[in-house]
């Protein structure tokens, strides 16, 4: 019985054609063994050049490529055709697809930006809230620079797809103020004086020309909207500089700019409230001990 | 910031001043207040443009040698000296943006007539060292305010806006040492009448000269209107104005037009 049982196993084992079976054992440790070497050979020679991050990307990469071909070159040796392995690439193609859909997205995205040129690098945009100085224009997205140093990645998608406002396309800008000046004040004379405000300012264009308009009569003011305009790298200055001179010129020419004004009656047409104030000390408040006072 | 004079001269284009070290020379011309001063080692330079206090035209161009300086808040800038043997000359620039010249009001001229205008430009006054005439600096002889050229905000230009209007009348333009004067020639050569309201003086094209009554002109310059409202062909003369006299160039222009490019520019009606 143990005799038959050995005769079959060794027959089987003489059909099984030992030394394919080895030649392929061997590809694929060698493959394993030559991939590990190549990887680390490759990355010594890029060291100086990457980032730990890249560096072990590549290991990885040389890896698994040397180690595929020795693989695919046992596959053949074992007599597996390469066509399973081709169908197989295709099913793994099309879920590639489905995954870089975003991705693909950015790269057309990123194509039609460059070929439409809304801005370019250098020029400050506002997307959603977001606003910076472009600093990059990349396949998949713009990078910005925010005012405070900050370093912000926009995927073209977000940029084809919202409102992109660019702040740096036309040479000048025009800086509207509005200011309320109480009612008691007259309008003329305030529009007078910021139009002579408006001709003295360095940083302010002399055409278009700066005008003053009543936008509207607020509940404790009249509202003027006061515009002029200004090229496009002085905005802030010129709008900083015009408001500290409108104050001052308002403080000398005794203008009001009035609080919110609101009267408050006691019933339908009585006269105001009477509110005296009480000096301190005469309050009478046995809630609250008081440190100064006798217990 | 008072100092005695010792002498009060008026000063003068392209005259080679010379100064001892330690001497400050102190300048009054246009509307800013300019100190040079000498040192062993360095040259330094300190000005105040003053926003002008009324109408006031300042006429005369002071110049003094003394020993005192101004006020600290006054920022200085200062210039290492490579051998140069305090010798100091003060050149004429025209401005390095063109100028909006205005009409004091529009004025109309006839189908295929022509008219004459004459403008004042502000200039910049250049500070040149020794021999070599080394340039240090440049000072503005007003504030320069600007303006916008353009058939709308989008397209267009900065510009410096013209501090006088353009008169007909030659004895009507204010002549200053501080101002150059260009004689414009407007030719409309179309059927209509031509309505002028502003138009755009290449300023960085054009040299200064100075004539034998020290005033100073720019070669003339003449715009001719073919068909178009919006495309004038402007061509700039190579010597110095027949109205001026006899002449001596002072100073270059800052640009060159390239060769036998004609220029054409816009007259830019106001937009909307």
């Amino acid at each position: 019985m143990l005799e038959t049982l050995q005769s079959s196993l060794m027959e089987a084992a003489g059909n099984l054609a030992w030394t394919k079976w080895f030649s392929v054992a061997f590809l694929l440790v060698l493959g394993g063994v030559l991939g590990g070497i190549t990887g680390r050979g490759v990355v010594r020679l890029v060291e100086s050049r990457t980032t730990r991050h890249h560096q072990v990307m590549i290991r990885r990469l040389c890896f698994y490529v040397v180690f595929l071909v020795f693989a695919m070159a046992a596959l053949r040796h074992a007599g597996f055709s390469l066509e399973v392995v081709l169908g197989a690439a295709g099913i793994l193609t099309v879920a590639l697809g489905f995954a870089s859909q975003t991705s693909a997205s950015n790269i057309i995205s990123g194509l039609f930006l460059v070929m439409e040129k809304p801005f370019e690098i250098g020029d400050t945009i506002e997307v959603e809230t977001t606003m910076g100085e472009v600093v990059a224009i990349d396949l998949l997205s713009v990078k910005l620079r925010t005012p405070d140093n900050l370093y912000v990645r926009i995927p073209n998608e977000t940029l084809i797809k919202t409102l992109v406002i660019n702040r740096s396309r036309f040479p000048i800008r025009r800086v509207d103020l509005t200011l309320g000046i109480a009612y008691a004040e007259d309008v003329e004379k305030v529009q007078a004086m910021l139009l002579g405000l408006a001709e003295d300012a360095p940083a302010c264009l002399e055409e278009p020309k700066p005008f003053v308009r009543v936008s509207g009569f607020g509940p404790s003011s009249v509202d003027l909207q006061f515009s002029f305009w200004v090229p496009k790298e002085e905005f802030f200055e010129g709008r900083s500089g015009m408001m500290i001179a409108v104050r001052k010129a308002l403080d000398e020419y005794n203008i009001e700019i009035p609080y919110p004004h609101t009267r408050v009656y006691a019933g339908s047409n009585s006269d105001p409230f009477r509110v005296q104030l009480m000096a301190p000390g005469k309050q009478d408040d046995k809630d609250f001990p008081d440190v100064d006072k006798n217990p | 910031m008072t100092d005695l004079p010792e002498g009060q001269r008026d000063g003068v284009w392209a005259h080679p001043y010379q100064l001892a070290s330690g001497q400050t020379q102190q300048h009054q011309l246009g509307h800013t207040h300019l100190w040079l001063t000498l040192l062993d080692r360095e040259w330094q330079v300190r000005f105040q443009v003053q926003k002008p206090v009324s109408t006031a035209d300042p006429v005369t161009w002071y110049e003094t040698v003394g020993h005192s300086l101004p006020s600290q808040d006054i920022p200085i800038q200062r210039f290492i000296r490579s051998g140069d043997n305090g010798m100091v000359r003060f050149f004429p620039a025209m401005g390095n943006l063109p100028t909006v010249i205005r009409p004091s009001q529009p004025l109309t001229v006839a189908a295929g007539g022509r008219c004459v205008l004459y403008v004042g430009t502000t200039l910049w006054m250049k500070v040149c060292v020794g021999d070599q005439r080394t340039e240090l600096t440049e000072v503005p002889l007003a504030i320069p305010s600007r303006t916008w050229l353009g058939r709308n905000t989008m397209e267009g230009e900065l510009c410096y806006a013209s501090s006088t209007f353009g008169r007909l009348a030659l004895e009507a333009v204010p002549k200053r040492p501080w101002r150059a004067v260009t004689p414009v020639t407007l030719i409309n050569r179309r059927e209509q009448p031509l309505l002028l309201e502003r138009f755009n003086l290449p300023t960085p094209l054009l040299s200064v000269y100075r004539n034998e009554r020290g005033q100073l002109w720019t070669p003339g310059v003449t715009v001719e209107c073919e068909t178009d409202m919006n495309s004038a062909s402007l061509r700039i003369d190579h010597l110095a104005p027949k109205a001026a006299g006899p002449s001596e160039r002072l100073a270059p222009a800052r640009e060159k037009l390239a060769r036998g490019r004609r220029l054409v520019r816009a007259f830019d009606h106001l937009f909307g």
